[in-house]
């Protein structure tokens, strides 16, 4: 404790050098803090993914293929299974190409939201069940677009009705938001039975089951017993959660981690060898002060210790700099991943590489304060 | 021009902080232009095959696997004039049916999805760069598949001779083929025999070849005009960009956020040892401004010595980026592409460093050109 007043002092020898030393060591954990909040958002969406939320495709491949609507009935009276939901989904637009709208057709039966990741005002959900023709729409499209209740909008889509025409037009009648970050923004949701019966072909079909089951630990059984059923049927089914396709969509940005470690890696180098020229400058312009406090009596491990823990002490306080304007960055980042976050291990970790930053940096100037001779340096004086 | 020249003989008992500007200035052009090639090499690789005359027609509201294009609009389209003919006279018109398959990563068995397109037509005449590596194409009516070559390198099971079971029947890979640049597993089958396996009465895309690039305004109106056409018509250069578009986006806004954090970083550094070097120069250049040097002459002379300190790193770091990554194959979007470590890359790598240099020479120069003389030669 009572060495706190040297290193100090030390540290604002050249106020100047230190700031810039800080300064630079700051943007370089930020990078850091940035880098693996993303990571760890990434991670995030996979353990938030839903796991009691199963997805029944058609096996041939996820959009290709529609299965009968009819397997609705069937999945339904397996055990384990808490609700199924038909969704069938088509693209439209909005008054010109630019202004996509994806749309969503469900059956808003009693229990349905349990078989998706919305959020629906039980008031909306009960005026989509009875407006044929009506939707719900995501709270910032009705902003984007300045749609209200009651609006009757007209779309464009690649889907014919019956009449050949493809345009449709919904009513809305509420709005929703969607916790799930796959599936883009701009969608709405409609009535699977009206879309059914209006439309020109594939009627009774379904491009995927949303199937909620009972409890996440049974989902993986619940997937295999679905796929059984229909194995060696025209209608084969491939069935996974939702946890499993995000960790998939995971899986295939692999190399984003090696990108991270290289970048990482990248910026601590330059600082590393940025600081310890620094330091090995500022402790041979210390060389008289040093020797001076080693005539006082402190031993030679007690000075390079003064010189560790000013380097240790700059470091940590970039690190904590910079991890804090890392998570002031995090809210522009949200907008590309979701979820992005600064757990406290990675803190830890941030503290840990700081220190051994220092020490690495500091070792050759600590060397040196160690092995100074007193007489030869202050003779030199 | 003498002044510099002191300061650059002077250089050798300051390497460290000089060395430190280097190392700097080399990691962070070495990041950028490490990540813009991703983004050039991605480019490259889509636009690469983009030919002028070839047209790819869409459905109005759905792109891709989501078209809906009828028979009765084929045929329509394959009526227009404006389109060139093959050899064996039949307008080169290509219809696609588009359906996504699951494969297997090799070695880490990953499942990856790639797309299946039936094709009709004279596929050979609308892609003259396909060439056939293996094997040959697949035979119109038969359960065949062509596989691009990339399939087989990156995926499981597409040796030619291999089996595929699709909709319950097996399909065999016949062939490869190699489309130019092209790092993209494709399989081609014939477009009829696909869509009654699957069902289907209507196609996602059509590829046409015009007689001549000037054509295409005029086919984009006789299309937009008809109404009973709904389809959207684009240059393939337009699609192709249209396609990648928030690929391209992502990775160059990744890349320059990226290079700019660590530009700052070592921007930080090198004002560092600049100043250092100034420093442990305060009496040289107190004498030099005492016999009559300028402060702008010395601050110009400084500056320049900065930039010039950073310049190593750009070509350094330019250089380190192409013997480490030039024609490294990554997927880091699970899409897959060469990086390409272009000249003009090499020469923002040059810009940003000079940036650099003038930026982080600027205070310590200003201060070197400010000091007391009086003073300096006192503390000394």
């Amino acid at each position: 404790m009572r060495f706190l007043p040297l290193v100090w002092s030390g540290i604002w020898r050249k106020p100047g050098r230190t700031v810039l030393i800080f300064l630079q060591a700051t943007v370089a954990f930020a990078l850091f803090g940035v880098l693996q909040g993303l990571k760890a958002g990434v991670d995030n969406a996979v353990a938030e993914a839903r796991a009691d939320l199963l997805l029944v495709h058609g096996r041939s491949g996820l959009f290709s293929f529609p299965l009968p609507v009819s397997l609705l009935t069937q999945i339904q009276a397996l055990p384990g299974v808490k609700f199924a939901d038909p969704v069938e989904l088509f693209g439209g637009i909005y008054q010109n190409p630019s202004q996509k709208i994806g749309i969503v057709a469900v059956r808003p039966d009693p229990g349905w939201l349990s078989t998706f990741t919305f959020q629906v005002a039980p008031q909306y959900a009960e005026a989509l069940r009875k407006t044929r023709t009506g939707t719900l729409i995501r709270t910032h499209l009705a902003k984007k677009y300045g749609w209200t209740i009651g609006d009757r909008i007209p779309l464009q889509t690649n889907l014919a009705q019956k009449s050949g025409s493809t345009d449709w037009a919904f009513d809305v009648v509420g709005t929703y938001t969607d916790s799930d970050v796959g599936g883009g923004n701009d969608t709405i949701l409609v009535n699977y039975d009206y879309v059914d019966e209006a439309r020109a072909t594939d009627t009774g079909t379904v491009q995927h089951i949303n199937v909620a089951v009972t409890d996440p630990k049974i989902a993986d059984a619940v997937a295999g017993e679905i796929d059984r059923q229909f194995a060696n049927s025209p209608n084969e089914t491939e069935t996974s959660s939702l946890r499993d396709l995000a960790q998939q969509q995971v899986q295939s940005i692999g190399d984003l981690n090696f990108l991270i470690h290289a970048i990482v890696g990248t910026v601590f180098l330059a600082v590393l060898f940025a600081t310890a020229t620094m330091l090995m400058q500022s402790t041979r312009e210390r060389t008289p002060e040093l020797a001076i406090l080693k005539a006082l009596g402190f031993s030679a491990c007690t000075v390079s210790l003064l010189i560790l823990a000013e380097a240790i002490f700059i470091f940590c306080a970039a690190a904590l700099g910079g991890l804090a304007l890392a998570t002031l960055v995090f809210p522009f980042a949200a907008r590309f991943v979701h979820g992005i976050s600064l757990p406290g291990v990675t803190v830890a970790i941030g503290l840990a590489f700081g220190a051994l930053a220092a020490c690495v940096s500091a070792a050759l100037p600590a060397v040196h304060a160690a092995r100074l001779r007193v007489a030869t340096a202050l003779a030199a004086q | 021009m003498a002044l510099l020249q002191i300061n650059l003989a002077g250089l050798p008992h300051r390497a460290g902080s000089a060395l430190a500007i280097v190392v700097g200035v080399t990691c962070s052009v070495g990041v950028l232009v490490s990540m813009l090639a991703m983004g050039a090499g991605s480019r490259q690789q889509e636009l690469g095959n983009v030919r002028a005359d070839r047209v790819v027609i869409s459905s109005v509201g759905g792109r891709g696997i989501a078209g809906n294009i009828t028979r009765d609009e084929l045929a329509a389209v394959q009526g227009l004039p404006y389109i060139r003919r093959s050899s064996t006279g039949e307008p080169i018109v290509v219809p696609e049916a588009i359906v996504p398959q699951q494969g297997r990563r090799r070695g880490t068995g990953v499942r990856i999805f790639f797309p299946l397109i039936g094709v009709g037509g004279e596929i050979g005449a609308d892609e003259p760069e396909l060439h056939v590596t293996a094997g040959r194409i697949f035979r119109q009516g038969l359960h065949e598949l062509a596989a691009s070559a990339p399939c087989a390198r990156q995926f499981t099971g597409f040796d030619v001779g291999d089996h595929r079971s699709i909709r319950g029947t097996d399909w065999t890979i016949v062939g490869h083929f190699e489309e130019g640049k092209s790092q993209v597993c494709i399989v081609y089958a014939d477009v009829d025999t696909l869509m009654s396996a699957f069902g289907r009465n209507s196609y996602q895309r059509i590829s046409l070849t015009l007689k001549s690039p000037a054509d295409f305004a005029a086919v984009r109106a006789a299309i937009r005009t008809d109404p009973s056409l709904h389809l959207e018509v684009q240059s393939e250069r337009e699609a192709t960009e249209e396609d990648f578009k928030p690929l391209n986006g992502l990775l160059n806004f990744v890349s320059y956020f990226l290079g700019g954090i660590m530009a700052i970083a070592a921007t930080f550094g090198s004002v560092n040892s600049l100043y250092s070097i100034v420093d442990s120069r305060r009496r040289e250049l107190a004498t030099l401004r005492a016999i009559g040097f300028r402060s702008a002459t010395v601050i110009a002379t400084t500056l320049f010595e900065s930039i010039l300190l950073a310049l190593p790193g750009a070509f350094l770091g330019s250089a380190l980026a192409w013997a480490l990554f030039e024609g490294m194959s990554v997927s880091p979007f699970g899409y897959s592409f060469h990086l390409v470590v272009t000249p003009s890359l090499a020469a923002l790598g040059v810009v940003w460093a000079l940036a650099m240099g003038l930026i982080g020479g600027l205070l310590p120069a200003v201060h070197a050109g400010r000091a007391s003389v009086a003073t300096a030669l006192r503390a000394a």
